[in-house]
């Protein structure tokens, strides 16, 4: 048969080459090889890259936006609310299109408007003339919107926004806190409850083709709206004690102040200032020491504002009673080779003497008389050392020193609150804790609605002194507002009592030139309402003692607050000098 | 072929009466079967289309049947007034023809459009063959530059359209008939040089605008993603979104969300590719492989020159769609307007495949007749 072939193809000679039939062959294979690597190296090496930027183009996740809810006071009062206003942005590639820089007139007016340079503004929207989206201005009156829109410049377009606003001002400015330009909460309420007053915006994650139609729905979250937020804080406490402790800031040439007004039973805090504030509503070229909430960040040294803490202790521990007569002669002693004094001699007192007059003799040998870890644990119990419970942000601790070794002149210190550094949100709880009969609550910026007696602060309450104790050092206290002492204090019409606190400023190695004047009371003594602490900070003036610079503030705040929440004068009469409550029945 | 058992030769007696290779019609059929089913799920599912291409496939496999039957030796016969009438179809083309898509290609029949590029793509190999079979080892520089030469004139009329997909593997299935027969690799090395001499003369005068853009944009995609760049990186994202077993069948997003352009034409391997994943690939090109490899088995063993080196051409043609339809939807190739070969939806191209394949059974099943 091969040979009969060969014959026929005679005519036509054999003109190819088998080997290159081989050598094509082989290019063949390679070039199947390196089809199939290529794919490979697409599907196995860079899938997920490309996955991802498959679903980027046909994933979309759409959210529908919500209003931030409002912030207002315990009587529906507005301190924080969202007002419509317009963003102008500018798509380049339509201005670039559409030659629209050439509107010069158009372009000068727009940059008058905006009070802006007009070639600023032009070169920042030529800077990238591909890009789709630059911000012209942000969060603009809707008149002005109005205007812009009237121009037509094409490529320019606006967008809906909403703004925050605060009525309140710098009244509430520390406690509300404020939002960024994109509506999310930086400070303050509006940054802890900034999930709750944004609500949470409903998602859908759904798959679209290339003509935008939605394919599928993978994920649909609905949307919560967003809540009101109401305040524990009473709007007209709160200015009442902005306007007071302003006043008692510039008028004793202080450094700053805070005042925290809380509600003794529920733990609620009613009024919340500090003093430099700011305004809330225009934050520009505000120095940036205006912005500390300094009555939850800054702590001082209570100084004599803790000395109920020691007698409470010593009385919690049996070895002082209400009859007890503590030999403070003569005025001074040595501990440790440290010095440890009053003023003057007080001689024997009472534990009500003790606070009257401010003993440091008193409560030192009050404090050394019991075990030191009962002592230590008072300070703890009574929250010193741990958070107060409002979940504010850049809430501080204080300082208390959890240590094994504390030497006879640290814990005699410690009895007139000096080693020990508070907040004034903790020193407010500590007085209300002991106006409260004895019943530690944390505190709360929300209002506590009345008709939920489940409330989980239920739970959260803990029993740290026995209300006999509580009570007995609650009416010591009323003594130290009516006896001699702090006269500025009180509060007509109503029985008051109080501590007052005078500290040096504690400095990095020890004690600098500067005072701390602090002012801590009850009120209504026969049914505690109210606890107030009133700190002033660095009083530049002559005068700079608690009793001075503090209690005048206390009293004016407690005067206005009890007329304000309508709570009766338990006092017999308007002037009254009532000293003879220690015939109460209810103690001793 | 004696050793074959008794019932394998009765039956491969019967197809070769019908002048059908078994082992190529497999694979082409494979091949069809598969690109029905990925066209239809390219197509957004349409069962419009889907027919269509069933009918389609139906004349395809008509005509190549029918091509089948004609002894190889017939074409040999009219290679040369073939070749002069679809030359001047062509010139005609030009000069009357019916312009689409930027392009002259088509002229109206009446009844039907018809592109004489597509004829030319079997007319040129069986051309050149029968040029350069006529000579003997080694074949003349002469000889070669007026194959060339053949080569050369439907491949410019064909640019000057512009159709420059066409006009490649028309200019490269006249080159692997010159290859083939034995052009000296002097003369290849030449031949490259005065190539790579014209490419710019190509890019200057006979590239239209459009097609430079694609050679730029095959250089960096990335330049111009929703411009230019589109459609190439859409089909790197569609294949690769695949990864090694694919989304199934119907499943691909990028290509059933209309993100891919073309993806039931020339872009069809991406829409493959998402679907099926690594695995589909690998199948898919080994299919291709084993129909080259078949294709190259009967040039092989064919037994005159022209029938040899018509068998080649026709072959590597095939291939070379192959190669630069992936090539370009995988990123490696400029973007080229060249189907994938019997999966893409078209009917023209298809049918003059399937011509094509036919010629190849013709060459390797009429042997016998020849002997």
């Amino acid at each position: 048969m091969k040979g009969s072939v060969k014959k026929q193809a005679d005519k036509y000679k054999p003109t190819t080459v088998a080997w290159r039939f081989y050598l094509v062959l082989g290019v063949i294979v390679l070039v199947y090889f390196g089809l199939a690597a290529r794919t490979a190296y697409i599907q196995v090496v860079e899938p997920e890259m490309l996955k991802k930027q498959g679903d980027m183009r046909s994933l979309r996740t759409a959210a529908s936006k919500v209003h931030r809810g409002s912030i207002v006071d315990r009587n529906g009062r507005e301190l924080a609310v969202s007002v419509p206003v317009e963003t102008v942005w500018a798509d380049p590639k339509i201005v670039m299109q559409n030659n629209a820089l050439a509107m010069v007139e158009h372009w000068q007016a727009l940059a008058d408007v905006l009070d802006k340079d007009v070639n600023i503004l032009k070169e920042r929207v030529t800077r990238n003339p591909a890009k789709r989206f630059v911000y012209v201005e942000r969060q603009v009156s809707p008149a002005m919107a109005a205007y812009i829109k009237q121009l037509k410049i094409p490529g320019i377009h606006l967008r809906k926004e909403s703004k925050r606003f605060y009525p309140t001002g710098e009244i509430s400015a520390h406690i509300v806190g404020f939002t960024n330009v994109d509506d999310k909460g930086i400070e303050g309420v509006e940054r802890v409850y900034d999930q709750l007053l944004t609500g949470e915006n409903g998602k859908k994650q759904y798959r679209k083709d290339a003509k935008g139609n939605r394919i599928e729905v993978l994920k649909d979250v609905e949307s919560t709206p967003p809540e009101d937020l109401t305040l524990s804080i009473d709007q007209r406490i709160q200015a009442l004690a902005y306007t007071e402790l302003k006043g008692a800031v510039k008028a004793f040439k202080a450094s700053s102040g805070s005042v925290v007004v809380t509600n003794v039973h529920t733990g609620e805090i009613l009024a919340l200032v500090n003093s430099p504030s700011y305004n809330p509503n225009n934050r520009r070229n505000v120095a940036i020491h205006r912005f500390r909430n300094r009555a939850i960040t800054d702590f001082y040294e209570p100084g004599s504002t803790m000395k109920p803490l020691t007698v409470l202790s010593a009385l919690e521990f049996g070895s002082a009673t209400t009859n007890t007569v503590v030999d403070t002669n003569p005025g001074r002693m040595r501990i440790g080779g440290r010095r440890v004094s009053d003023p003057r001699n007080h001689g024997e007192q009472t534990l009500t003497d003790i606070l009257v007059n401010s003993s440091n003799m008193g409560t030192t040998k009050l404090a050394l008389d019991m075990p030191k870890e009962f002592f230590l644990d008072k300070f703890f119990e009574a929250g010193f050392g741990e958070s107060t419970g409002t979940g504010l942000i850049g809430e501080s601790s204080g300082i208390m020193h959890d240590r094994q070794r504390w030497s006879q002149i640290e814990l005699a210190t410690l009895s007139y609150g000096m080693g020990v550094a508070a907040t004034p949100l903790q020193l407010a709880r500590f007085y209300a804790t002991i106006a409260n009969g004895g019943i530690k609550r944390p505190l709360t910026i929300l209002k506590k609605s009345k008709t939920t007696t489940a409330s989980p602060s239920l739970f959260e309450e803990q029993r740290v002194f026995s209300a006999k104790y509580s009570q007995e050092v609650v009416s010591m206290l009323e003594h130290v507002v009516n006896d001699h002492p702090v006269e500025q204090a009180k509060v007509a019409g109503y029985r008051v009592g109080g501590k007052t606190g005078t500290a040096f400023k504690a400095m990095a190695g020890g004690y600098g030139n500067d005072y701390v004047g602090l002012f801590a009371g009850i009120a209504p003594i026969s049914n505690p309402e109210l606890a107030i602490v009133v700190v002033i900070n660095e009083p530049g003036g002559d005068l700079y003692h608690g009793g001075e610079v503090a209690a005048p503030v206390f009293s004016r705040i407690m005067k206005g607050a009890l007329r304000l929440l309508n709570i009766a004068p338990d006092a017999n009469t308007a002037t009254a000098n009532n000293s003879l409550n220690t015939k109460e029945p209810s103690h001793v | 072929m004696r050793s074959i058992g008794h019932d394998q030769q009765k039956q491969r007696s019967i197809w070769y009466r019908l002048n059908i290779d078994v082992p190529l019609l497999v694979g082409i059929l494979s091949l069809l079967t598969l690109g029905l089913c990925v066209v239809y799920s390219a197509g957004g599912q349409s069962a419009d289309m889907a027919i269509r291409h069933a009918k389609r496939i139906g004349i395809a496999l008509f005509v190549m049947f029918f091509v089948a039957q004609i002894p190889p030796l017939v074409y040999r016969k009219w290679a040369v007034p073939a070749f002069i009438v679809g030359i001047a179809l062509l010139v005609s083309v030009l000069l009357f023809g019916h312009v689409g898509k930027g392009a002259q290609r088509w002229i109206d029949l009446g009844f039907t459009m018809f592109q004489p590029s597509e004829i030319m793509k079997l007319i040129v190999p069986i051309m050149i063959a029968w040029y350069v079979s006529q000579f003997n080892l080694p074949t003349k520089i002469i000889h070669i530059l007026a194959a060339f030469t053949l080569v050369l004139i439907p491949t410019l009329l064909i640019a000057k359209q512009p159709d420059l997909g066409t006009s490649l593997l028309i200019a490269s299935s006249g080159i692997f008939v010159i290859f083939l027969a034995g052009a000296s690799w002097k003369l290849i090395g030449t031949c490259a040089v005065i190539g790579s001499a014209f490419a710019p003369i190509l890019w200057l005068f006979l590239m239209k605008d459009y097609q430079k853009q694609r050679v730029l944009t095959f250089l960096n995609p990335e330049q111009d993603p929703l411009g230019s760049g589109y459609h190439i990186i859409q089909s790197k994202i569609a294949i690769g979104s695949g990864g090694l077993q694919g989304k199934g069948w119907l499943q691909g997003t990028q290509s059933q969300l209309e993100f891919l352009p073309e993806r039931h034409t020339d872009f069809i391997f991406a829409v493959f590719s998402e679907e099926f994943g690594l695995i589909g690939v690998t199948l898919l090109l080994l299919v291709y492989l084993a129909i080259v490899m078949r294709g190259l088995w009967i040039a092989i063993s064919a037994e005159h020159a022209f029938t040899k080196l018509l068998a080649g051409s026709l072959t590597l043609t095939f291939f070379v769609y192959v190669f630069v339809n992936i090539g370009m939807v995988s990123g490696l190739l400029p973007v080229v307007g060249v189907p994938l070969p019997l999966v893409s939806y078209g009917g023209t191209s298809m049918v003059t495949l399937m011509a094509g394949f036919g010629i190849l059974m013709a060459i390797s099943t009429h042997r016998r007749f020849i002997a």
